[in-house]
């Protein structure tokens, strides 16, 4: 493939491990980004960013404009959802959504008035003018979350002022396949550079470097003039070696800076805030135009795909439509991101959602048979994050969690470029994500565990208290009916008789009203 | 079914790795069969036939896939490389007990591939050396040395009869042009110097030549570019074999600078014996060696150290086996303390010693 002559603006670090796997970007790159037609009916998923489920704030039978608010922040880690066309909400129940499980969740199910009619839209021209609080809600809620993937709402993100001194756009775009935030650079770096603005407009003084895979050099062009355009001489084009994973956070970030993110930290932490560029596109968008995040851009490609390109797809839009409007119906398998971290999709009738970026059509193969690990190494030497995936699998496999834990596997950030070494063909993020979850269930049974322990245990000291409370009681009467006996003297045994068990009723009573009361 | 990502893959295979250590040992077994005849074939084809079979039954007595993993080539890799290491005319029964030995109790006792701790040829090798140490160090002298240079009829014959069609012994074959019984070059030397000879008389003998021994030096060679093949085609890596190399240099040179009329020099110590075989065939073997890549090195570095110690010092003329089944032994300890520094990780030794 073509590769960038441009001569990175900043030193460029080096990151281990990692792999050069046949990139297949030129079939969905070539032609300009295109427009599917309206599609009748749309998905939206409410738990599809990372955090809690929007709270739907519509009702079955309500008729909605484009752009409406259909769904909103829980107001603590959650984000909002916008209709993508004007229609009628036809449900909001529990729907296949695009997961690797083909599991069901909330989702509210419009059905498209033909009309695209949008809702009155709040457009700033001079974001400038507006504070960081006036730009954060605009971003809240606008419902942009992290296009490159993880969907973690923007606004949170962008929360934490102090000590940010460079915000890194972060247009690698490293796994095979997608192409959609090369063409975006390629058609709208303009836009996407006036939205790292914004973003910039929040700190005090920030550097922008916008990091990029030497595999897009019509991209890296389409920047240079992009920056000429607008006068933003102060940003920086790093152009990084094209290697997978390149573009995950840490990765980027340490071929950037040659710093790591400390293990438990944020890249904050490090001063550095990063954006893909098509959030900082969808920010542009929310901002100067006022428009919610409807929809995205999306590569569909793969062999099983007739018409591979860009395309903009609203939010929402069910999986087969993306398939029927491609002509790709040889295709039996579908995955959703890219071929080394992107998940089976179970389901067509599954909506996209804001952190798809490509949906894969071919055919599905068989693999080929898993066979024992040799302990090569070859995944050690693959591994980004320098850790020993085969120590990782030898203890996964054995249900040695404690070990996999020793050897730091929640390190292990999944790209999948052991499994890809692998001549022995085990699927070792399988192995890893087991484990993981296996712990994580772990943890939350042992919390479980310790509070019902806490609970017994209060319970008995509760128990044990009243019971010595009680004993005392008995101690205390018996003392008073011995200094009763004693005082009446002994040389009257009658007397003393009498004052006993006068001592004992008395005793009984107190015991009775004191147990009553 | 579900699968998890990746959803494409390296078109590799452990199959092709073990051909291609295979195949770059072609070399040095020409270098082999020009100067010690045709016996180390015959030692091949009977190793090989006799491991897969092994591997075959003892697959199918644990009910375990066969075909898949009988064709992954470990079992041919462990039969080609002990065979390598075999005088040429053992006889048979020797070579096929080796190398089913090493298939049974070095490699499928403990799970098969993948999980033995030593490395199943060289567990092999040194069985056969312990219990048939005349027969094992019986080296053919270098053809152009020989009284008897052995033909391939020869050859066979001696393999599978233990004597010669014209009622040769294996010892008169042995006899060098000078009517004395030649040994190998570390073995000469280890013999001599035991006698109060100096290096310096012993290099007279006509069985040592520019860099070792002659033909030696040949299969050494060939070894060695083998295995610069194999350090290209990442079928191997570096640290291994520069461990070895560098642990005999090491070694060798502090010896050599004390004494150089009682040790070798480094250079007769890289090219003689079964060193580059060992550096870059068998020292490399994956599933017993160190993984971590500080690991490797150390892994390496013993190997070297004591593969000379053991030649200078120990009662075998050639101590890569042995050097090689001791360190297998500390690379679960080499492992744990060697372990790299994770991504965002601050300190470089978590654990300590």
């Amino acid at each position: 493939m073509e590769r960038s002559t441009f001569k990175s603006e900043i030193p460029i670090y080096q990151i281990p491990g990692g792999i050069h796997p046949a990139e297949h970007k030129t079939e969905s790159n070539q032609a300009a980004i295109q427009k599917l037609p309206l599609g009748k009916e749309f998905t939206i998923n409410l738990k599809a960013q990372a955090g809690k489920r929007c709270l739907p704030v519509v009702s079955v039978g309500d008729k909605v404009l484009k752009g409406q608010v259909i769904a909103e922040s829980d107001g603590i880690f959650s984000s909002y959802q916008h209709a993508p066309t004007s229609g009628t909400i036809t449900a909001i129940e529990k729907l296949p959504i695009a997961h690797p499980s083909g599991m069901k969740d909330l989702c509210i199910r419009l059905e498209a008035d033909s009309q695209d009619q949008w809702c009155d839209l709040k457009a700033t021209k001079k974001y400038q003018e507006l504070n960081r609080e006036q730009l954060l809600a605009r971003i809240f809620e606008a419902g942009i979350v992290g296009l490159g993937g993880a969907s973690f709402p923007s606004h949170i993100k962008l929360q934490r002022q102090d000590g940010i001194k460079t915000l890194i756009l972060n247009a690698a775009e490293c796994e095979p396949y997608i192409s959609c935030d090369d063409r975006l650079l390629q058609e709208h770096s303009k836009q996407i550079l006036e939205g790292a603005m914004v973003i910039a407009q929040l700190y005090d003084d920030i550097e922008v470097i916008v990091g990029i895979e030497d595999n897009k050099p019509k991209a890296i062009q389409a920047l240079v003039d992009a920056r000429e355009a607008c006068n933003k001489k102060n940003i920086k084009i790093a152009v990084v070696p094209t290697k997978y994973p390149s573009g995950g956070e840490k990765q980027l970030i340490q071929l950037l800076t040659g710093k790591e993110v400390p293990k438990g930290g944020l890249p904050a932490d490090l001063g550095i805030v990063m954006h893909n560029v098509a959030t900082c596109f969808a920010i542009y968008e929310a901002i100067i135009e006022g428009k919610p995040l409807i929809k995205r851009l999306v590569t569909l490609t793969g062999e099983g795909c007739n018409q591979p390109g860009n395309y903009w797809v609203p939010i929402g839009t069910p999986i087969h439509e993306l398939v029927s409007a491609t002509n790709s119906n040889r295709a039996n398998h579908y995955i959703m991101g890219g071929p080394m971290m992107g998940f089976d999709i179970q389901n067509t009738e599954a909506g996209i959602i804001k952190a798809t970026n490509c949906v894969i059509m071919n055919q599905q193969n068989p693999r080929d048979a898993e066979m024992a690990c040799i302990r090569c190494g070859a995944c050690m030497d693959a591994c980004p994050a320098s850790l020993l995936p085969q120590q990782l699998y030898w203890h996964a496999k054995s249900d040695e969690f404690e070990k996999a834990e020793e050897y730091d596997l929640f390190d292990c950030i999944e790209c999948g470029a052991c499994a890809y070494v692998c001549p022995s063909n085990i699927p070792l993020v399988q192995y890893y994500r087991y484990a993981k979850s296996s712990i994580r269930n772990q943890r939350v049974e042992k919390s479980k565990a310790d509070k019902a322990r806490e609970r017994h245990e209060a319970r008995q000291e509760r128990l044990e208290r009243v019971k010595r409370e009680k004993a005392e009681k008995h101690r205390k009467a018996a003392e008073a009916r011995r200094k009763a006996a004693e005082a009446a003297g002994q040389d009257d045994a009658k007397k003393a008789a009498v004052a006993a068990a006068l001592a004992r009723v008395q005793a009984k009573k107190k015991n009775q009203k004191e147990e009553s009361s | 079914m579900i699968q998890s990502s990746p959803f494409t893959k390296k078109k590799n295979s452990v199959a092709e790795l073990m051909l291609w250590v295979v195949g770059a040992t072609l070399l040095g077994l020409a270098a082999q069969v020009y100067y010690f005849g045709g016996g180390v074939i015959v030692n091949i084809i009977l190793a090989t036939v006799t491991a897969l079979a092994t591997e075959a039954i003892i697959l199918k007595l644990r009910k375990r896939p066969i075909k898949q993993t009988l064709f992954d080539g470990s079992a041919l890799a462990t039969a080609w490389l002990l065979a390598l290491a075999l005088p040429p005319l053992l006889p048979w029964w020797m070579t096929v007990l080796g190398a089913s030995f090493a298939i049974i109790f070095a490699k499928q006792i403990y799970g098969g591939l993948g999980n033995n701790i030593f490395n199943p040829a060289m567990v092999a090798y040194v069985l056969l050396l312990i219990s048939f140490p005349v027969q094992m160090t019986a080296w053919l002298p270098p053809v152009e040395l020989a009284q008897n240079p052995a033909s391939i009829s020869e050859t066979l014959s001696f393999i599978f009869t233990g004597q010669g069609s014209n009622g040769l012994t294996v010892e008169q074959m042995r006899l060098g042009v000078d009517s004395f019984s030649m040994a190998t070059p570390l073995d000469h030397i280890k013999s001599e110097l035991s006698q109060g000879y100096r290096i310096v008389e012993l290099k007279e003998s006509p069985i040592f030549s520019n860099l070792s021994g002659v033909g030696w030096q040949w299969v050494n060679l060939g070894f060695l570019i083998g295995g610069i093949i194999l350090l290209f085609k990442k079928v191997i890596n570096w640290h291994i074999p520069f461990g070895v190399l560098a642990g005999i240099f090491i070694t060798s040179s502090l010896l050599y600078v004390s004494n150089p009329d009682q040790y070798l020099s480094p250079l007769f110590h890289w090219f003689a014996g079964a060193t580059m075989l060992g550096a870059f065939f068998i020292a490399t073997d994956p599933v017993t060696a160190s993984t971590t890549p500080k690991g490797r090195i150390i892994f390496g570095l013993g190997i070297g150290i004591l593969t000379v110690l053991i030649r200078v010092f120990g009662g075998y003329p050639d101590a890569i086996a042995f050097a090689v089944l001791l360190l297998n032994m500390a690379v679960p300890l080499i492992d744990y303390y060697t372990k790299p520094r994770v991504y965002g990780h601050q300190n470089k030794s978590r654990n300590g010693l």
